[in-house]
């Protein structure tokens, strides 16, 4: 087996005329933590929505695990080791939290008891077993975005995309989740990352790469991709070159 | 007694509902006993598509046409015997279902209910204009005036039925896989579920009880004609049970098929100068429930939500995509 998990060769992905991704290439090894910026409307959803198969890309190869798996379809990319979450949380709101992380757990574990113990190891993992028993549409968007990433726990990936997971938080609870994926990197998952809140992506990720128009302009070391040129152009507007990229 | 496993409890009270046409043998009350025990047996199978998966199927006539029609083609024509007429009528409408829930599943909220509701239009029209079913003249059956054996074979048809519906949706990951779909389909791909596959899983077995179901009632009342077997009033008395009693559980249409079908027989019995006012009172107590009780009966009884939620699936006239 090759040493990335995931690696994308010139993946465009085009609405009509638009090029939402524009043969965008880039690896991620085994146990990195890459993050994936740049301003709205740069392609990064959709650059998620390739991977996790809702989107079928137009031209370019995507390989998991040393797999391709170009266009295939969500469930299978599940199976074999993909897990999401989404930037609009989709929680499955009249269940409640617990059923919600069970019925992902049924993936890896077919039968009840088994599926259930696993919902309750990431209810614990993920600091939500207080709140088992409540409906999903009754948490705070904290718990929600928790739920998110508890239910693509319970498919035990070996990568997980993650979509937003602090936008919308307060210091307190962004500091929380921060924690709760850096536990997740410990356990062994590689982490695919989309965020803009620079504070957290320049502190947890391994590793940077900036769309800008759906393509690539940048990628390398959080301390790099802060000082490169183009990214902060992209961010703050042609000619704000001499600003620092820290807080775009 | 309290530590007796819950399949063994339904198995007791079926055994139990067993001993009542012992008991109670007068003719008049047979029909009745066994026409409460069809309607049950069409109201959760109905609920297995609506209240679990959030897709309203308004042709769940067919499945319980197709059954009666297969049953007494197989019977009139064929000369086989009752018991596997019946059970073919089943894998007849199941077989129905496989082939037509391929493009009507595709449709979502609204869009599936007309979609299914023309396919129900169409098997009717069908079913008028062929020489085999006897068009509007319907078909005859060899007459078996047995109304005990009529009420034991719906009661377990209809038990068996719904203990295979407990176990699976209740019991089994099915059931939650599926209200998983109903609460977010584009989701439920994220946690490797195939909502194509499970709806149309959850599709056949809606149809195959409510065939044999049909096939019981072909039998049994000894007539069928398109009207009586794939008329809107099928589906709809269905629909209205199972909303009033609750969405999402397997009780609540067991209610709601009981207390509607007491309603409709004391209104048959007093005002049937008035048969037109049936119709109307029915859609005014599926307007009001959805209005009122969104939950249903039972919904609201246990403040349960997935009444609501299965409504408000079934009935969207958009679905949004992914962004």
């Amino acid at each position: 087996m090759s040493d990335h998990v995931l690696k994308l060769e010139s993946v465009s992905v085009a609405f009509g005329g638009l090029m939402a991704v524009d043969a965008v290439s880039f690896q991620v090894a085994a146990g990195e933590i890459v993050g994936l910026i740049g301003p709205n409307g740069a392609g990064k959803t959709t650059v998620f929505n390739a991977v996790s198969g809702y989107y079928k890309p137009t031209r370019g190869r995507i390989t998991f695990l040393g797999q391709d798996v170009t266009g295939h379809v969500p469930y299978e990319l599940a199976a074999k080791g993909i897990g999401r979450t989404f930037q609009v949380v989709k929680p499955f709101a009249g269940l409640s939290v617990l059923e919600n992380i069970l019925v992902a757990s049924y993936l890896r574990y077919p039968g009840q008891a088994a599926a259930r113990n696993k919902a309750w190891e990431v209810l614990k993992f993920t600091g939500l077993a207080e709140r088992a028993n409540i409906p999903a549409a009754g948490l705070t968007l904290a718990s929600r975005k928790r739920l998110e990433v508890g239910k693509a726990l319970a498919l035990e990936p070996k990568l997980l995309l993650l979509d937003e997971v602090v936008a919308g938080l307060n210091p307190t609870e962004a500091d929380q989740t921060v924690e709760l994926i850096l536990k997740v990197r410990e356990s062994g998952v590689t982490i695919l990352i989309v965020e803009h809140i620079m504070r957290v992506i320049m502190k947890i990720s391994s590793r940077i790469i900036v769309l800008n128009y759906g393509q690539l302009i940048a990628q390398g070391q959080p301390e790099e991709v802060a000082q490169d040129r183009r990214v902060i152009e992209a961010y703050l507007g042609e000619g704000s070159s001499a600003a620092n990229g820290s807080t775009p | 007694m309290r530590g007796l496993p819950a399949w063994l409890w339904i198995l007791l009270v079926i055994a139990g509902v067993g001993l009542v046409p012992v008991v109670m043998t007068d003719a008049f009350f047979l029909r009745l006993f066994t026409e409460a025990l069809m309607w049950i047996g069409l109201a959760i199978t109905w609920d297995l598509m609506a209240g679990y998966v959030g897709y309203l199927n308004f042709g769940h006539g067919v499945s319980f046409g197709v059954g009666a029609y297969a049953t007494a083609l197989l019977i009139v024509n064929a000369g086989w015997p009752f018991e596997p007429a019946a059970a073919l009528g089943g894998v007849a409408a199941g077989l129905v279902a496989l082939i037509s829930g391929w493009p009507t599943l595709r449709l979502r909220g609204a869009y599936f209910a007309i979609g299914t509701w023309a396919l129900n239009r169409a098997v009717m029209q069908l079913a008028l204009v062929l020489d085999i079913t006897g068009g509007a003249d319907g078909m005859r059956l060899p007459a078996f005036l047995r109304p005990q054996f009529f009420s034991w074979v719906m009661l377990g048809v209809v038990g068996a039925t719904f203990l295979v519906l407990w176990l699976l949706l209740e019991q089994a990951p099915f059931g939650l896989k599926l209200k998983a779909i109903r609460e977010d389909e584009s989701g439920s791909l994220a946690i490797g579920l195939n909502p194509a596959k499970l709806k149309l899983q959850a599709y056949v077995l809606s149809a195959v009880p409510a065939g044999i179901i049909g096939g019981v009632y072909a039998y049994w009342i000894t007539f069928i004609d398109p009207a009586s077997t794939l008329g809107d009033l099928v589906t709809d008395q269905a629909v209205v049970m199972a909303i009033f009693g609750g969405l999402g559980t397997l009780i609540g249409p067991v209610i709601g098929a009981l207390l509607l079908f007491a309603f409709k027989t004391y209104f048959w019995a007093y005002l049937s100068d008035y048969q037109v006012l049936y119709l109307i009172i029915l859609g005014l107590a599926i307007a009001a429930t959805v209005f009122f009780l969104p939950d249903g009966f039972w919904g609201t009884v246990t403040r349960r939500r997935e009444g609501r939620r299965a409504l408000q699936k079934g009935m969207a006239l958009a679905h949004f995509p992914e962004k």
